[in-house]
């Protein structure tokens, strides 16, 4: 296997996008939508809980592959928690990471090696809608929700 | 058949992909790769005779209208249609089947009407159709597939009225490879006075078609996926349907006389063509159609064959490798997935082995919700690939089973 492809497919993100933590559905949740990808057919339903101003509980399902699948779970893992005026800054972040047309290098904008896994798209620009899908449409929600 | 001379002709294998490696090409089902008289036509179109056509008392324009008119006479002779007044160039198979629909059917429906298509069919021959459903009230009926990846021929036979104003299939599903019996559904639909359109864009370059023996009122096909260039196709049609239709598009080109007041056009296919044409695509479809002749069909169809029954051999001894759809009536095109591996990442791996595949839904969402997978990966071949392109990649597919495992 080459390097190329083994900077692609880092430990870390074959781990997430076979774990479960944050697969499933909410009872009780305050946003809910779809990623979707119509060029490869990837798709995720999240929903996430937000109480007390932040983000409090986030869940994934759907399917895609394991890149869009690891993205899917490393935002929840990331984003739970945070507070809604950090949220936009946080996912703004992860996109300039998969962005091969920033001018920062990945280990300017973070120090965290789950995101950081996710730097290597800017390799394989064919990709960079998988690590993205996600986020992007997280994204278009909170602009939506601004504007609300 | 010598491949490796037939391959020596595109120039594309003689270069090494980014990652060091010979150019597997696997994705002929989207678009094939071009030989290299196909790129002189059209060089040499620009470099040396470039003009308008039909316009032009002058050289070159009189040399290029003939050409055309040449590739009109060779399109006719490869599909055996009757004449060339029933070849119209479009910018393609989905370009083609957007102008029936809005010159041929549209002009004719109303509310209680029937289209009917059937579930394997590409996106380019159902939303066309299911546009003109919203529009005029018209139901779509759609012939089921069956497990096997054939239609359900009985269902058609049941399902066929008066009612239907059009049934419109594709020659060989695009996913699954299996051909559909064109003259079998073409008798059913006579009964009914149903026209035929066939989408032929998958077959052409495996597959000789002759319309007169299929008897469809119409068919469509790109240059593209036959070895020709992009942006071009052909709309064959019968006389009297194309004759009875309104121009596909309105402007310079179809015109006999034009006042303020109306318009006269020219006969069928000219009516047809609107604007100038795109005379380098044409001129590189008939160089595609030259080059497809110059194969001897038989040997193209058995080598094809051969090709395609050894792959599937060697894909089914992948663990947890699932092919869709059945081998009866195959052509060279398998749909496949393996457990516990999505089609994206296959492909990913693939591609640093220099080996292209298709992974998605192969515009055809509705085919892959039917056998409830979310995406497969596709490998389709054509005349220049061989059984060795096949073991590199089984190879390849075990590495990445390994790595996923």
């Amino acid at each position: 296997m080459n390097e190329r492809l083994k900077s692609l497919y880092q430990t870390v993100i074959l781990q997430k996008s076979r774990e479960d933590k944050y697969v499933g559905k909410l009872n009780d949740f305050s946003l809910e939508f779809r990623a979707y990808n119509p060029m490869c057919g990837d798709q995720f339903d999240l929903q996430i809980l937000i109480e007390d101003n932040s983000f409090k509980c986030l869940k994934y399902s759907g399917s895609g592959c394991s890149i869009s699948r690891a993205s899917a779970a490393v935002l929840c893992e990331h984003l739970q928690g945070v507070e809604l005026d950090t949220v936009r800054q946080k996912v703004e972040l992860f996109l300039e990471l998969v962005d091969a047309d920033s001018d920062k290098q990945p280990e300017e904008l973070t120090d965290d090696e789950n995101l950081l896994a996710f730097a290597a798209a800017r390799e394989f620009p064919e990709r960079k809608t998988c690590a993205d899908l996600s986020w992007k449409e997280l994204l278009n929600q909170l602009d939506t929700l601004n504007q609300s | 058949m010598d491949i490796d001379q037939v391959k020596s002709q595109f120039p594309i294998f003689r270069q090494k992909t980014p990652t060091g490696k010979d150019l597997i090409y696997l994705d002929n089902a989207a678009t094939s790769q071009k030989p290299q008289s196909v790129i002189d036509a059209i060089t040499n179109y620009y470099s040396k005779e470039y003009s308008t056509v039909g316009r032009g008392a002058y050289w070159p324009a009189n040399v290029n209208t003939v050409k055309i008119n040449q590739v009109r006479s060779k399109v006719k002779n490869f599909l055996n249609a009757q004449s060339e007044k029933e070849i119209v160039f479009t910018a393609g198979a989905t370009d083609g089947i957007n102008k029936i629909a809005r010159s041929f059917l549209a002009p004719k429906l109303k509310s209680g009407d029937v289209i009917m298509i059937s579930q394997v069919e590409h996106h380019a021959n159902l939303i066309p159709w299911q546009e003109l459903c919203k529009a005029y009230g018209t139901e779509l009926l759609v012939i089921p597939v069956l497990e096997s990846g054939h239609l359900d021929y009985e269902w058609i036979q049941k399902n066929l009225s008066d009612r239907v104003k059009l049934l419109a299939v594709s020659a060989c599903s695009n996913v699954l490879g299996i051909k559909n019996d064109i003259k079998r559904i073409t008798a059913m639909a006579e009964l009914s006075r149903t026209p035929v359109l066939v989408d032929a864009a998958q077959v052409l370059s495996h597959n000789r078609v002759d319309v007169q023996e299929w008897n469809c009122d119409f068919l469509v096909f790109s240059a593209h996926k036959m070895f020709g260039p992009t942006g071009v196709g052909v709309v064959y049609g019968k006389q009297d349907l194309l004759n009875e239709m309104k121009p596909f598009n309105y402007g310079g080109g179809i015109v006999k006389e034009v006042t303020f007041m109306a318009t006269n056009y020219q006969d069928i296919p000219h009516k047809h063509e609107a604007g100038t044409p795109n005379i380098a695509g044409v001129l590189g479809l008939g160089a595609a159609i030259e080059f497809v002749e110059q194969l001897s069909q038989n040997e193209t169809e058995n080598y094809l064959e051969e090709l395609t029954n050894y792959a599937l051999s060697s894909l089914k001894t992948i663990n947890g490798l699932k092919i869709m759809g059945g081998e009866q009536d195959k052509t060279p095109v398998i749909s496949f997935t393996i457990d516990g591996i999505h089609p994206h990442d296959i492909s990913t791996f693939l591609n640093e082995e220099g080996i292209c595949v298709r992974a998605g839904h192969h515009c055809a969402q509705p085919l892959l919700q039917r056998f409830e997978i979310p995406a497969s990966v596709r490998v389709s071949f054509a005349i220049y690939n061989t059984k060795s392109d096949i073991d590199k990649l089984v190879m390849a597919l075990l590495k990445t089973q390994a790595f996923f495992s």
